[in-house]
């Protein structure tokens, strides 16, 4: 077996790192969906509160991939 | 892999060093930041010449964008007290967004997809929030808000440099957050492109058909990752105004 284990470890680091941040996506969309439905008329408040905690959401998996890169690039 | 990597990484197209080293050349990217500059301007200057009472076209787009910068996105947040900081939260939104949109052109470079440029927005944005919190609470008042009212004495030496901690964060997610999604969006473009080039002639259709897809969700990022930075910087901005209760 040959090859770099830097590829291995950039598979491993981005995969590994989009579990939590989906997870969290999927809760956090499914609630706000919910809260909507419940209550059209905070629809507004509702989805710019989801939008920012999918980027917060986001971000955990995106430093995963920017440690992806810096893997594979070696 | 490596293609890839080397594609969204600019070439010099005029060299230029100062400063002891400092390299400050023309690449793709800095021409794609200057040509989302140049649009920028123009999209809000030209029907700024000629504003009727009653808007047509182009002033009447602008002005939805200028709306929905002001009531969805400033207000939202920070109440009519966000008035003095709208010029800089729209700035923010439709400049990136415009960038974006300039590096979804083929054979262009987004200026996004470069650390630099996305850490220099960040910076701003940073400098920009720290000192409004200094200005409106001078500089003993503006630390004191980094330990929450009601906490405990004992507590007090805890939190500090959490807050702390935080608030150096900040800019640097600020700048990961646009840099990733653009890189990673154009590298999943560049890998159904690929693919698209080397699968079997029958089976072309998929890859490319993705490729369709994708660049509308591209388009879609950019906007939304625009909103996004400016919201951030909006709600920085009034975490910082925030007096202690």
């Amino acid at each position: 077996m040959n090859g770099n284990i830097g590829l291995l470890g950039a598979g491993l680091a981005i995969g590994l790192g989009a579990i939590g941040p989906g997870i969290g996506v999927g809760l956090l969309v499914a609630k706000s969906v919910e809260g909507m439905a419940r209550q059209p008329e905070a629809a507004g408040l509702i989805r710019t509160a989801m939008f920012i905690g999918l980027a917060f959401a986001e971000a955990i998996s995106l430093y995963a991939l920017v440690i992806a890169f810096i893997l594979s690039a070696k | 892999m490596e293609k890839l990597i080397q594609e969204l990484t600019p070439h010099a197209y005029y060299k230029l060093v100062v400063f002891g080293g400092v390299d400050i050349s023309i690449t793709k990217a800095v021409l794609t930041l200057l040509i989302a500059a140049v649009l920028t301007f123009l999209l809000f200057w030209i029907p700024s010449r000629r504003m009727k009472l009653v808007p047509r076209g182009w002033q009447n787009f602008v002005e939805v964008l200028v709306e929905f910068t002001r009531e969805g996105l400033l207000y939202e947040i920070m109440g009519e007290e966000g008035k003095p900081y709208f010029p800089l939260i729209a700035t923010l939104f439709s400049f990136i967004f415009i960038t974006n949109l300039v590096g979804l052109i083929p054979g262009s470079l987004p200026a996004t997809s470069q650390i630099g440029t996305t850490a220099a927005w960040a910076l701003i944005v940073f400098i920009i929030y720290n000192a409004v919190g200094v200005i409106k609470h001078g500089p003993i008042g503006y630390l004191k808000t980094f330990v929450p009212p009601g906490t405990p004495i004992f507590l007090a030496p805890v939190m500090f440099p959490l807050e702390i901690i935080s608030h150096i964060a900040r800019p640097f997610s600020l700048a990961v957050r646009l840099f990733a999604n653009v890189v990673a969006g154009h590298m999943v473009l560049g890998v159904f492109a690929f693919l698209s080039f080397t699968s079997l002639i029958i089976i072309k259709i998929l890859p490319f058909s993705m490729i369709v897809i994708m660049y509308l969700f591209e388009i879609f990022v950019g906007g939304l990752q625009a909103y996004i930075f400016a919201i951030l910087a909006a709600i920085y901005i009034q975490g910082a105004l925030q007096s202690e209760h």
